[in-house]
């Protein structure tokens, strides 16, 4: 049993890279002996090559720094704001009805909107793409705590209550413990949404970030040099997702037990 | 049954409708609960029987304090009740995310007055009196049957010390073997502990094997009272006393499910 099932498990590692390495083979077919097909959409051996020149010279790292630094600080801070925001709503209903409104127009004001306003605020540094981030994921965050604090089991209130808890005591033992699976959906969401925000911050005006050697690119017909950028926000992407599974597989150990 | 012991718990008149709860869906002036009067002493398990919607739930929310009567009195003790009642719902309330250890020391994240060692003895007492292993104390309730997790519930709502526990079809969603051994502990447990229970359920059978009184409910009134029997014990199944209690309280009840329909 435990040895086929092992076997499976290889099986199924084999076959995650098969999808990918189809696409790749694909690709480098469809544009061999074109150099016009090349130049629209490059191909693999171009895309490495222009991989392992921006590794030499260290631009590929520096703007991948740049661009983590910015996503992860607005994900943070828009994330844990958010959360707090959404669950302490559960306090008061009054405030959560008045705060509905805004929450919903910050949350369908496209980012790219507020994008010049935020950089005309905070300049063209690091910071506009931090704001940017953080106002890509607050809302996210906001509304997504708020629907976990509200949708507390009510047997667990009662039992509070039962008990004589405070408001305090029930908030602070049921409500957020609850509510934990709500605000990881709603780190899982923030991933892509604040690399978004730093992503169009860095698209409209930068000097570094993988945005800003993306639109660089794209003005010199540089397609190798894009296809880099967008894997490497790919890839930052997936390591981001993995790092908030490990959380909620620590977190949320009970349920797999 | 003697009336010299002074009771534990005091209902007169109680009138429950939906009027001054404002969180409540119902519809205001929905009259739930007219004029309940009911005692309970010490060492007693009563229980309330009735079709769904007479009444019997809110009665345990109102004496529990989540609802707030609108007319008539609930004394505990001669005073009025503290929020600290055991109430043990039909299914269990407790919190998946924490081990039973730590669900059942609830009580202590509550009041810090309470001495957390001695909340320990208890907890590993009532643990042995409900035939449970210390071994799930680092497990998570997810990992527990549905009679365990009930049992850890019931021990739950004790480490207060309650001096009353209200009991909503606790047994309910247990087999039939699980109920039985539960309702004979939980018996025992009153027994020793001269706590006093009342407990509403849909099962006669349930009524008469661990209750001293059964009250039928209908429509938000009390309307009629079985004695059973005078002492916290088991009537086993299927003797002729069980067989008359159970057909006296049955027929009662049919007259009143009748007159529903």
């Amino acid at each position: 049993m435990t040895k086929s099932n092992s076997k499976s498990k290889i099986f199924e590692l084999l076959l995650y890279p098969l999808p990918l390495l189809a696409f790749v083979v694909v690709w480098y077919f469809a544009t061999q002996g074109s150099q016009e097909r090349q130049f629209t959409f490059s191909s693999p051996e171009k895309v490495l090559e222009a991989f392992l020149r921006l590794v030499q010279s260290g631009e590929l790292l520096q703007n991948c720094k740049v661009t983590i630094l910015e996503a992860l600080s607005g994900f943070l801070l828009g994330t844990a704001s958010g959360a707090i925001i959404g669950l302490s709503l559960w306090y008061s209903s009054l405030v959560a009805k008045i705060a509905k409104p805004y929450i919903t127009a910050l949350a369908t004001v496209p980012i790219f909107a507020l994008a010049p306003i935020v950089i005309s605020w905070f300049g063209i540094d690091i910071y506009s793409k931090i704001a940017l981030a953080f106002l890509s994921t607050v809302t996210v965050a906001i509304v997504q705590s708020y629907q976990g604090a509200m949708a507390v089991e009510p047997r667990f209130l009662r039992l509070m209550h039962v008990l004589g808890a405070s408001r305090w005591q029930i908030f602070r033992l049921v409500v957020v413990p609850s509510s934990l699976i709500w605000v990881l959906n709603a780190m899982k969401l923030n991933i892509g949404l604040a690399l978004l925000g730093a992503f169009i911050g860095e698209f409209i005006s930068a000097e570094q970030g993988l945005g800003f050697m993306i639109v660089k690119a794209s003005g010199l017909y540089d397609m190798a040099t894009v296809f880099v950028g967008v894997i490497a926000l790919i890839v930052i992407a997936l390591l981001l997702t993995s790092l908030v599974d490990q959380l909620e597989r620590y977190l949320m150990k009970w349920k797999t037990q | 049954m003697s009336n010299e012991v002074k009771p534990l718990l005091t209902i007169d008149g109680l009138c429950f409708d939906f009027s001054g709860q404002a969180q409540a869906n119902e519809k205001p002036g929905n009259q739930i609960l007219n004029q309940v009067s009911l005692t309970v002493r010490k060492g007693e398990i009563v229980c309330i029987l009735g079709a769904s919607g007479c009444g019997k739930t809110t009665l345990l929310n109102l004496i529990a304090g989540l609802l707030t009567p609108s007319k008539g009195s609930i004394e505990l003790n001669s005073q009025k009740p503290t929020k600290r009642l055991g109430y043990i719902f039909q299914s269990d309330a407790l919190f998946p995310w924490r081990t039973v250890k730590d669900n059942l020391l609830l009580a202590a994240d509550i009041d810090g007055s309470l001495d957390k060692k001695t909340l320990e003895q208890s907890m590993l007492q009532y643990l042995s009196m409900f035939h449970l292993s210390e071994q799930i104390l680092t497990k998570y309730p997810i990992q527990l049957s549905g009679g365990m997790r009930q049992r850890v519930s019931i021990i739950q709502s004790l480490m207060f010390d309650p001096e009353l526990l209200l009991l909503d079809e606790p047994f309910s969603a247990l087999d039939y073997y699980t109920k039985l051994k539960l309702e004979s502990e939980f018996s025992q447990f009153v027994k020793e502990r001269g706590t006093a229970a009342i407990l509403v359920t849909h099962d006669i059978e349930e009524a008469v094997a661990i209750g001293n009184r059964a009250l039928i409910m209908n429509a938000g009134t009390l309307q009629k009272e079985f004695l059973i029997r005078s002492e916290a014990a088991v009537m086993e199944r299927g003797t002729s006393d069980f067989a008359e209690k159970y057909r006296e309280i049955w027929s009662e009840l049919k007259s009143v499910v009748g007159e529903i329909q």
